[in-house]
């Protein structure tokens, strides 16, 4: 995990929240600048919806399990924490499916497979293992809410990218009279969709003076 | 794993103690106990909501389906086994009213009537259900059925909804739950795969099959219409291609056979036996066969 040497203040004195929110969102994006997570990134973002929905998710996820494994970090088996963190995470991941089977139907019939998944994504055991195992409550929240948000305007941002290429509409109102490159609306263009953003961040990522590209290694 | 990750400050190592793995068992166990009771919360708190939204979308699936008015009339029948006795009963009554008397036939497992009472309330817990069939009416007249069905898919069970009109021609074939992998089984759910069923008769239905060879091209845009044209409207625009495919086998899904083997032969086994039940039902619920 030596990669992950550009989180700020590991263990240090905590950042302040706005900080933490920067980071999440910019910094350290976890889609554009970390490249975690990048298969259900290219799997769920063939529409802006599919990319917000999928986005909340995580986004309670990460917040949730983050704000978990703070309160609890005391009293975690240090030799045991990775299976612990998978089980809050997985606690967490069942709590929202059956939220969202119960309370929004017609959301679940969309995107309920996903959902599931995401107790395998890499990002959020990440943020569990360098940052939430660390820090107290508060500074866990904004760093769960930081990663989420990020995490959430990258699903965003690349499924509005492939729906406008791809399909010639956002949020499926048709703004384009045509789809004027289906290819984006495929597997493959979600890739070239994520490469041709991450460019456009660490380009905005430099124009602010910041770091060059933080390495997240190659997690699923 | 690099060294670093193994490596925690402060544990011994290489040798683990007893009561070192026994605090580990002790913590892991807390852990899950404690996910356990937050989960179980959890189910109480939706469960309810989870069978009200189910039975809201069950209800607008059968109406759809088959088209219906507001006056349409919907009876439900389960039917379940009595294991102990050899018997076979089926409960009828109106569809999503928990308070009206249910009409209960008894068969024998030959098939023999073995007569018919009003009953109230839930069957007893005894009895094995067996499955539901809706039977809708409109204006007096049968306006056609709709059967649940469920088989075994790639991942786990599929449960699906198929519609018959008055004629037994299938007029809709609906997933309503499935876990099959998004992208490749999953897409057994959707119109194009579904559609493929439409405009089939009950002659045809016996040889009901899945194939590998790729969909004809008119055809498979024809299905592209499916996901924002009604279906009765649909088969009002594409009765001929409809007549052409009826007597063909079901394309398959790329890369997902076994989910596109799984809900046809679901269909198949589930036509197969509504129809076989069908024979014994209609009479004793004043209906003809």
């Amino acid at each position: 995990m030596s990669a992950h040497g550009t989180t700020p203040a590991v263990s240090g004195p905590p950042p302040s929240p706005w900080q933490l929110l920067v980071n999440g969102i910019l910094t350290e994006n976890p889609v554009f600048r970390l490249a975690l997570s990048l298969c259900p990134a290219v799997a769920v973002t063939t529409t802006v919806l599919n990319g917000l929905i999928l986005g909340v998710a995580v986004l309670a996820v990460q917040v949730l399990s983050s704000m978990t494994v703070a309160i609890f970090r005391g009293v975690i088996h240090p030799r045991v924490r990775i299976p612990v963190y998978t089980i809050i995470i997985a606690v967490w991941v069942s709590a929202i499916d059956m939220t969202l089977a119960a309370f929004a139907p017609a959301v679940y019939a969309q995107v309920g497979l996903y959902v599931k998944l995401i107790v395998a994504f890499a990002i959020i055991i990440s943020r569990l293992e360098v940052f939430a195992s660390r820090q107290p409550l508060v500074p866990s929240f904004f760093d769960g809410l930081g990663m989420g948000l990020g995490f959430l305007l990258a699903l965003v941002t690349i499924g509005a990218f492939r729906e406008l290429l791809g399909n010639g509409s956002v949020l499926g109102y048709h703004v384009l009279p045509s789809q004027p490159l289906l290819f984006f609306a495929l597997p493959a263009g979600g890739f070239f969709s994520i490469a041709l953003l991450m460019a456009f961040f660490n380009w905005l990522e430099r124009a602010r003076g910041g770091k060059p590209a933080a390495s997240g290694g190659s997690h699923g | 794993m690099s060294e670093q990750l193994v490596h925690i400050e402060g544990a011994p190592r290489p040798r683990t103690s007893i009561a070192e793995i026994v605090r580990i068992a002790l913590n892991l166990a807390a852990v899950c106990a404690l996910g356990g009771v937050v989960l179980g919360g959890v189910y109480m708190g939706t469960t309810r909501y989870q069978a009200a939204a189910r039975l809201d979308t069950e209800k607008r699936a059968v109406t759809s389906m088959l088209d219906l008015g507001a006056t349409a009339r919907v009876t439900e029948v389960r039917q379940f086994l009595d294991t102990a006795h050899g018997l076979v009963l089926y409960r009828a009554r109106s569809y999503g009213d928990d308070a009206a008397p249910a009409r209960e036939l008894t068969f024998a497992l030959d098939g023999a009537a073995r007569g018919a009472r009003t009953a109230s309330g839930e069957p007893a817990k005894s009895l094995t259900p067996l499955g539901r069939l809706f039977v809708a009416r409109q204006g007096g007249a049968l306006a056609g059925f709709v059967l649940e069905g469920e088989s075994r898919g790639y991942k786990n069970r599929i449960r699906f909804f198929v519609a018959l009109d008055s004629s037994f021609m299938i007029v809709g074939v609906r997933v309503l739950e499935h876990e099959e992998d998004p992208g490749l089984g999953a897409e057994v759910a959707t119109t194009w795969f579904t559609g493929q069923f439409l405009g089939r008769r009950p002659g045809d239905v016996a040889k009901l099959s899945v194939t590998r060879d790729p969909l004809p091209e008119d055809w498979r845009a024809a299905l592209g219409e499916l996901a924002h044209t009604s279906a009765p409207a649909w088969r009002g625009l594409h009765a001929g291609m409809m007549e052409r495919e009826r007597m063909q086998s079901v394309h398959a899904v790329t890369g997902a056979t076994i989910s596109s083997r799984a809900l046809t032969n679901g269909v198949r086994g589930t036509i197969e036996h509504f129809r076989r039940r069908w024979a014994l039902l209609a009479p004793a619920l004043g209906e003809a066969s």
